[in-house]
């Protein structure tokens, strides 16, 4: 009985604070008063770095401060978790307004042909983007009307920050053997021998974690192929094929680095993470990977690497380096606020945000090159980022090119690098896994 | 008259009502059902689909299960799993055996602490162990320092990333966190062994190694059989040591058939087909362990 009775008082008590929410609320949902509705915005981002985090945070209080009554309810997921993750969130009919998604036909692209994406053209046009984004990267963002072909057509995705592939250097391990920034292949090459021979590690190199080797491998693809041959593979254009002498002679010239010892011995063995600790270690002159590794050599002396292009066969001459964005804002179709939504995009390429970015050191994509202190690395990524633009030089990441292209590419350098296979299987390898991409696609549009 | 219905129920009794049993394991089989009976037959349904994970399923019948048998990176992968099996099962039993024999036969000062030394493998995340051997095999960490320092420079090599060793180097770590729980089945299981056996044994003049491989060994067949079958699971699918320390590499060779499922189902987004491949997975490990069993119970008949 006594159970009882606590338990119907326990009742009232709960029906009363429910009276009382609802009065409070009253004011709230009166008519007339909707104006100032609440709003949540909610975002799922990739901003795990902790200075970045700290940066995005800050971002949203302002947002929030100039606009009352807006909630942002920020996620940030690691990157295999976001990719994981993204797809089943926009299918949801109460998922994020924002998500952080990859480019790409396996994640862009699908979500697009299942109708889960909004079209960004509209916001581009409104808040001035396209001066932003140079074309090549517009391109890379963008998907035609069924969402089958990638390169061109309805942009989809707003990146904030940029990366690419160059060479970093150690300032001091050059300057001692009087080298000077290569200008040609042959220059940097010549660099390579002298660094050899004075008992360098000419280039940090490692190849357990597999991915430095797909971008090894794409800047010297880049001395002997051109941008349109790399947007046609990329984006699955008709005729497209990995089969070419130009493959054959950057994979033969792969094996012959391998060969004249410039990597770090052992490197199949070597993680990417243990690859940049033993470069700025000082074990390794040069390391040939993205800018994504820039602030953390900076951590020390900021003056203490370099880092330049991936030189071209002719002096002045321009090649593609490898290149992309980090993973592009996409509205989820179906989001209640999606204008409220371009326009948190819109802070975030808002000249406040860039400058947060290239304080942090990371290189947002309209970088001035006045942002950098003069002399330190940093200064010279955003000269490289800025070169890339003024030229068009923007190459790709080739691991884009099929869904399985990675899986494939990395297994056959692999095999390329440890001298088992040739140059002419590593390009059939691929081939068949491009070609049957194609196949496949072709049939389907 | 409670309990007398109560233990005819147990008896199963015509005319009783043997259903009241069951009501006591309820419970307990409706989690089972939630959590592990239904995502199994969910999984085998989707097996038949063409399914990107978010937009409409496509029906396609056998037609996932006709893609695996040209798929050559499944076959590399079950094959390596096959090969996991050697040091997942008949290294750690042999080792597993060779303690027991050492730690429960003979007093040994500090008995305790050498048992719980040797079961450490057992409690650490297998991630924690990834990492950490890792570290070990690099072509500068302690593996090769020690070969160096004692004259056997020509063997060191970076193990995880020779084309080689790559896969028994993954092997030797599933080995020495498989070996633990073995040996801790075979030591319960040696506790439990008359005495009198030894005894008798002793009298007839049968020395250490004769009473170990006599009495401890046969006794001892249901644990070995239960460790086998156990392990035996354990190897066929590995995925987070292999996912920490090589994903596969170099070049395929330590690639195994959950990363296969895990690459298919949310890096290419092709949720059926890594379903088909769960499926298979789950029917190889049901007829090796069913192979196991039966041959256990047949050569106790023939004994």
């Amino acid at each position: 009985m006594s159970e009882n009775g606590r338990f119907s008082r326990r009742l009232v008590l709960k029906g009363a604070a429910g009276t009382m929410v609802l009065v409070g609320l009253a004011p709230v949902l009166a008519p007339g008063a909707r104006a100032q509705e609440p709003v949540t915005l909610t975002v799922w981002d990739n901003w795990t770095r902790d200075v970045d985090d700290a940066l995005i945070e800050q971002l949203d209080r302002e947002f929030m401060d100039a606009h009352p009554g807006v909630t942002i309810d920020r996620i940030a997921k690691s990157f295999g978790d976001l990719k994981a993750t993204a797809k089943l969130a926009m299918s949801s009919p109460d998922g994020p307004d924002l998500i952080q998604i990859n480019q790409g036909m396996s994640d862009m692209g699908a979500m697009a042909q299942a109708g889960l994406l909004t079209d960004l053209g509209p916001y581009a046009e409104r808040y001035g983007w396209l001066k932003k984004l140079p074309p090549s990267m517009v391109a890379r963002n963008s998907l035609g009307d069924d969402g089958k072909q990638m390169g061109e057509g309805i942009l989809y995705g707003m990146p904030l920050t940029a990366e690419f592939v160059g060479v970093y250097f150690n300032r001091q391990k050059l300057a001692d053997l009087g080298i000077e920034t290569p200008k040609t292949m042959a220059e940097f090459e010549a660099a390579l021998d002298a660094l050899l021979a004075a008992g360098e590690i000419p280039i940090a190199f490692g190849d357990l974690g597999q991915d430095p080797a797909i971008h090894t491998y794409g800047e010297i693809e880049g001395l002997y192929v051109d941008t349109k041959y790399l947007d046609d593979l990329v984006y699955g254009r008709p005729g497209a094929t990995f089969d070419t002498p130009q493959n054959v002679e950057a994979a033969a010239k792969l094996q012959e680095w391998v060969d004249k010892g410039y990597f770090t011995p052992d490197f199949l063995g070597i993680s990417t993470e243990d690859m940049a600790a033993m470069f700025q270690d000082g074990q390794g002159a040069t390391m040939i990977t993205g800018s994504w590794f820039s602030s953390m050599l900076s951590e020390g002396d900021p003056e203490q690497f370099g880092f330049f292009l991936f030189p071209p066969l002719e002096e002045g001459t321009n090649k593609p380096i490898v290149a992309g964005t980090s993973m592009a804002y996409a509205i989820r179709a179906g989001s209640p606020n999606p204008d409220l939504a371009a326009e948190y995009i819109d802070w975030l390429v808002s000249p406040r945000a860039v400058q947060g970015f290239a304080d942090n050191g990371t290189v947002p994509l309209g970088v001035d090159a006045d942002m950098a202190t003069p002399g330190t690395l940093f200064a010279d990524i955003v000269a490289a980022w800025n070169h890339i633009n003024e030229t068009d030089s923007a190459g790709h990441y080739l691991d884009w090119a099929t869904p399985t292209f990675y899986d494939t590419l990395t297994a056959s350098l692999t095999e390329l690098l440890a001298g088992v296979i040739t140059p002419e299987e590593f390009v059939a390898k691929n081939q068949a896994d491009y070609g049957a991409y194609l196949a496949q696609k072709e049939a389907s549009a | 008259m409670q309990i007398a219905r109560k233990a005819s129920a147990r008896g199963g009794r015509p005319g009783e009502r043997p259903w009241e049993g069951y009501l006591y394991i309820l419970p307990g089989f409706l989690i089972y059902a939630v959590f592990v009976l239904l995502p199994i037959v969910q999984t085998a349904r989707l097996s038949f689909f063409d399914w990107t994970g978010f937009t409409p399923a496509v029906f396609i019948g056998l037609g996932n299960y006709r893609a695996l048998l040209d798929d050559d990176l499944f076959w590399i992968a079950l094959r390596n799993n096959l090969t996991l099996i050697v040091f997942y099962t008949i290294i750690p039993i042999a080792f597993a055996l060779m303690l027991t024999g050492l730690l429960t036969r003979r007093p040994i000062r500090g008995l305790n602490a050498f048992r719980a030394g040797l079961f450490v493998p057992q409690v650490m995340s297998m991630v924690v162990v990834g990492v950490v051997w890792k570290w070990i095999y690099a072509p500068k960490g302690p593996l090769n320092q020690i070969l160096d320092g004692i004259g056997l420079e020509g063997l060191t090599r970076p193990w995880l990333g020779n084309f080689q060793t790559a896969l028994p180097a993954i092997g030797a770590i599933g080995s020495w966190v498989s070996y633990p729980f073995a040996m801790v089945l075979f030591i319960a299981g040696v506790q439990r062994i008359d005495e009198d056996l030894y005894d008798a044994a002793k009298l007839d003049g049968a020395n250490g190694f004769q009473q170990f491989m006599s009495i401890t060994l046969p006794e001892l067949r249901n644990e070995i059989t239960i460790a086998l079958v156990t392990l035996l699971i354990t190897a066929l699918r590995t995925f987070d040591l292999v996912f920490v320390t090589t994903r596969g590499g170099p070049a395929n060779r330590t690639h195994v058939v959950a990363l296969e499922i895990y690459r298919n189902a949310f890096t290419l987004s092709r949720t059926g087909y890594a379903a088909a491949i769960a499926v298979v997975l789950t029917v190889v490990t049901l007829i090796v362990s069913y192979a196991v069993i039966t041959l256990r119970l047949r050569t106790v008949a023939e004994g």
